[in-house]
């Protein structure tokens, strides 16, 4: 089996605003054809990240290499390659479809034909639409094409499905599978979990301008997604028993059902436990952490992890 | 393209750039606030002044010149006024929308974009000297015998400080609206100081100096003696220079991509 060649190496990335520290010594590489995703809560620093990638922005220290070339002194090179989305980027209200795409084709030495750009994305019909005419979804799919009509390498796709609708996103999902089996090597930053687990090969997760995991969808969700239980006790239980149980972090009531979410072999802890009080436990429900707990457990410590940081 | 570009850009540079004129021209079209100045207003002036000089006497204030005569130069200015004035409407909008900075992330730089439609402008400049001209002369006969050399220097840095002048505006102002509003109070300011409802040579001595040495007066003035083949007032010369190289100094150093 051969390792393909990273596309992207990130390593010891630091960028301040002013005296905000927005992104804090993160490091990763990305694979050639893999979908990475970057993740965290807003403001963690995700955009800055690829903003510094793709040479919009200069990092303050640390280095980045994007296919041997680095953003900062090959930007002219790199952007023949890279391909980018922009969060909150609009067109000209009177420019249309097919013209913005034949425009950016006229920028790249080898660009796709832009017919089949818009064919393949489903806007095929809106050629002739101007950009002020366009739908929430249309305009999403006109900016991945503006992203990819220049036959990138690499495509950086920020938030691009916020504010579609369900349909809309499940189509957008598909496209980027579709670029993947290109070849595409697609840096894909969201906020949606959801997203991030059914598209991403690996993922960043980034908080407060630190990187808190780097590992496939799955992996973060099980090393530290907490399992949740839901259950019906016979007799009221205070919050404070069920507490004392060992691994229990969170406990959330809704009528006289109890969620209880934590770590360890909760299950038999919690029965036991309740069992010893004379409590039984009803409609048991178990289900193991998925990326969503993994997500608010390890966002939630960031106190910690920075005060960490700091002393180091 | 002309020819002379062509030892200066690659073939690919004037592709894109190529690629660029035709997308700017095509919005200029479908969003014709320039476009309707910059011809509406010498056409419009022409004719009114042209008409009033019918029924006025010759030799305003002294001058020998009728009133057409006077009114050619200030509405030549007057149109690169209104086409410099326009630039922060759309290049302001497209800062604030974004669609620079996405530009910018592709091969082109967004400077290309300014260019194109800096470039289209010269030619909607060029369109309002002939109009003014033509029907100066043909119609209303203003006895222009213009001086070429000076007529050229004179309306090469007329535009070159107008159009920096509307780059300062695009360079200072954050959003459309407030670009907006600087410029519409700058346009009639720099209409009044151009002469449009009064003339330097009828108004006493601080007001006329300091039209004659505002920029748009200063532009008229150039170009008013070269129409009718004198040689500019050094000191015209010199500040339509100056303003020129402050104007661009500024738009320069205070212009953002994004």
């Amino acid at each position: 089996m051969h390792a393909s060649q990273p596309a992207v190496t990130v390593t010891n990335l630091v960028k301040r605003y002013g005296s905000f520290l927005a992104v804090d010594d993160v490091s990763f590489s990305i694979q050639e054809g893999e979908i990475f995703g970057i993740i965290g809560p807003n403001g963690a620093g995700k955009t800055t990240t690829v903003e510094c990638i793709s040479g919009l922005r200069v990092p303050d220290s640390g280095s980045i290499n994007v296919f041997g070339l680095s953003p900062q002194h090959d930007r002219d090179k790199i952007r023949e390659f890279v391909g980018v989305q922009l969060q909150e980027s609009a067109l000209p209200p009177r420019l249309k479809v097919g013209e913005a795409l034949e425009l950016f084709a006229s920028f790249y030495s080898d660009p796709l034909d832009p017919r089949e750009v818009l064919e393949s994305l489903g806007i095929k019909n809106s050629e002739r639409s101007a950009f002020k005419k366009l739908s929430g979804g249309q305009k999403q799919r006109l900016s991945i094409a503006l992203a990819l009509v220049g036959n990138p390498r690499i495509a950086i796709l920020d938030e691009l499905t916020t504010g579609l609708d369900p349909e809309a996103r499940r189509g957008t999902w598909a496209l980027i599978e579709r670029m993947r089996e290109r070849g595409v090597t697609v840096i894909l930053v969201t906020h949606f979990m959801d997203e991030a687990e059914n598209l991403c090969d690996r993922l960043a997760l980034i908080n407060r301008g630190r990187l808190r995991a780097l590992d496939t969808p799955e992996a973060i969700a099980a090393e530290a997604g907490m399992h949740r239980l839901r259950f019906v006790p016979s007799q009221p239980v205070a919050d404070e028993a069920l507490y004392a149980v060992g691994g229990v972090q969170v406990v959330e009531r809704k009528g006289r059902t109890v969620t209880v979410m934590g770590t360890g072999d909760l299950a038999a802890s919690l029965v036991n436990a309740l069992a010893a009080s004379g409590i039984q436990v009803s409609e048991l429900e178990a289900r193991s952490g998925n990326l969503d707990d993994a997500f608010i457990q390890l966002t939630r410590d960031t106190a910690s992890v920075a005060a960490d940081g700091a002393q180091s | 393209m002309r020819p002379a570009l062509a030892g200066v850009l690659s073939h690919r540079s004037r592709a894109q750039l190529a690629a660029l004129l035709k997308v700017q021209a095509k919005l200029s079209l479908r969003e014709p606030a320039a476009l309707a100045l910059g011809v509406g207003f010498p056409l419009v002036l022409t004719v009114l002044f042209g008409e009033i000089s019918r029924y006025t006497a010759g030799n305003v204030g002294g001058t020998g010149l009728t009133v057409i005569d006077l009114y050619v130069p200030t509405i030549m200015v007057i149109s690169f006024i209104a086409i410099a004035i326009s630039l922060p409407n759309t290049l302001v909008r497209d800062r604030e929308i974004g669609w620079l900075r996405r530009i910018s992330t592709t091969p082109v730089h967004p400077s290309r974009l300014l260019a194109a439609q800096l470039i289209l402008d010269l030619v909607l400049a060029v369109v309002a000297i002939v109009i003014v001209i033509v029907g100066g002369t043909a119609i209303f006969g203003a006895p222009l015998s213009v001086d070429v050399p000076f007529f050229i220097l004179s309306v090469a840095l007329a535009i070159a400080e107008i159009f920096s002048l509307g780059l300062v505006v695009v360079a200072l102002t954050p959003t459309q609206t407030v670009a907006s509003a600087v410029a519409g109070v700058l346009f009639f300011a720099l209409l009044f100081l151009s002469g449009l409802w009064v003339q330097p040579v009828n108004v006493g001595a601080p007001l006329r100096d300091i039209m004659w040495y505002s920029p748009s007066g200063a532009a008229v003035r150039a170009v008013l003696y070269s129409a009718f083949h004198a040689t500019p007032p050094v000191t015209t010369l010199l500040t339509l220079v100056g303003y020129t190289i402050v104007f661009a100094f500024v738009a320069i150093r205070y212009f953002r991509w994004e």
